[in-house]
């Protein structure tokens, strides 16, 4: 894979305080094959690719982990809630069926 | 009145043919949607073996699942399961599976949390290939397994 793929990470609401439960949202761009689908163009069926892994991880620390099918819709979106502890930064890794590799990460800065 | 009988006659062939071609085309269409697999099948029951590990899982007001009764599109239903739940150190739900009882591989997504999620939940959007049942399982930290199912109407279907 030459060109990264677009990923988005997005904590809901934007102002928040320690101690708050925070919505994370993750959006990928990414097609979700589930290799059932014929190719509009040349008629063949497209092999499976699909998401199978996400991390959410806090500084490194991991706190949800996913396993992913090809059930989910394309550009798939996930959210998940989080206790705020402090100032760091939220990291979302996910790995596909065909061993690509992404990730993506977002500061959190707490207010008060 | 010989005629007749032989013009009747043609009538109720043709009339047979014509009942009898689509049909067996239509059943040999649907044997073959049946043999069309894809990588990894799994049917409903197999699925909430594996989770479950046998063990089957109790039916649950504590879930609040949330997806649209109909879905003009099948390709992207939301889903967005809340689970009534505490999130403390010991006792906290574990795991939240969306499961769906129709399309070909009935597990959709595994959600492993942790206390540190404050709170038990879970959104996304998901495929659905026809009107079915959606279900939300959980494991809580006790190792104990509750579940709650909704139907979806699909108008569309999005799988393929």
């Amino acid at each position: 894979m030459a060109e990264k793929r677009r990923a988005m990470i997005k904590i809901k609401p934007k102002k928040f305080k320690v101690g708050d439960i925070v919505k994370v949202d993750f959006i990928a761009i990414h097609p979700m094959d589930t290799g059932m689908q014929k190719d509009k163009k040349t008629g063949e069926i497209k092999p499976a690719h699909y998401i199978d892994s996400i991390t959410f991880s806090f500084d490194g620390k991991p706190f949800t982990t996913m396993k992913i099918w090809e059930s989910v819709s394309r550009n798939p979106y996930f959210s998940v809630n989080y206790k705020v502890t402090g100032k760091g930064k939220i990291t979302v890794d996910y790995t596909d069926n065909q061993g690509e590799k992404n990730s993506k990460s977002k500061k959190v800065k707490p207010k008060g | 009145m010989e005629r007749r009988k032989f013009i009747q006659g043609i009538f109720a062939t043709s009339a047979v043919v014509a009942m009898a071609v689509p049909s067996t085309l239509l059943a040999e269409e649907a044997k073959k949607e049946a043999t069309k697999k894809g990588p990894n099948d799994m049917s409903f029951e197999e699925a909430l073996k594996t989770i479950t590990n046998g063990k089957g899982a109790k039916e649950s007001d504590k879930i609040e699942l949330k997806v649209p009764e109909i879905a003009e599109n099948g390709a992207v239903v939301p889903v967005k399961v809340n689970v009534d739940h505490p999130m403390e150190e010991k006792n906290y739900v574990k795991a939240i599976h969306v499961l769906n009882k129709g399309n070909g591989n009935a597990r959709c997504a595994d959600v492993m949390l942790t206390p540190a999620n404050g709170k038990g939940y879970f959104a996304t959007r998901v495929k659905l290939s026809k009107t079915q049942e959606v279900v939300a399982l959980v494991e809580l930290s006790d190792g104990t397994f509750i579940q709650t199912a909704k139907s979806v109407k699909v108008t569309i279907g999005g799988c393929g």
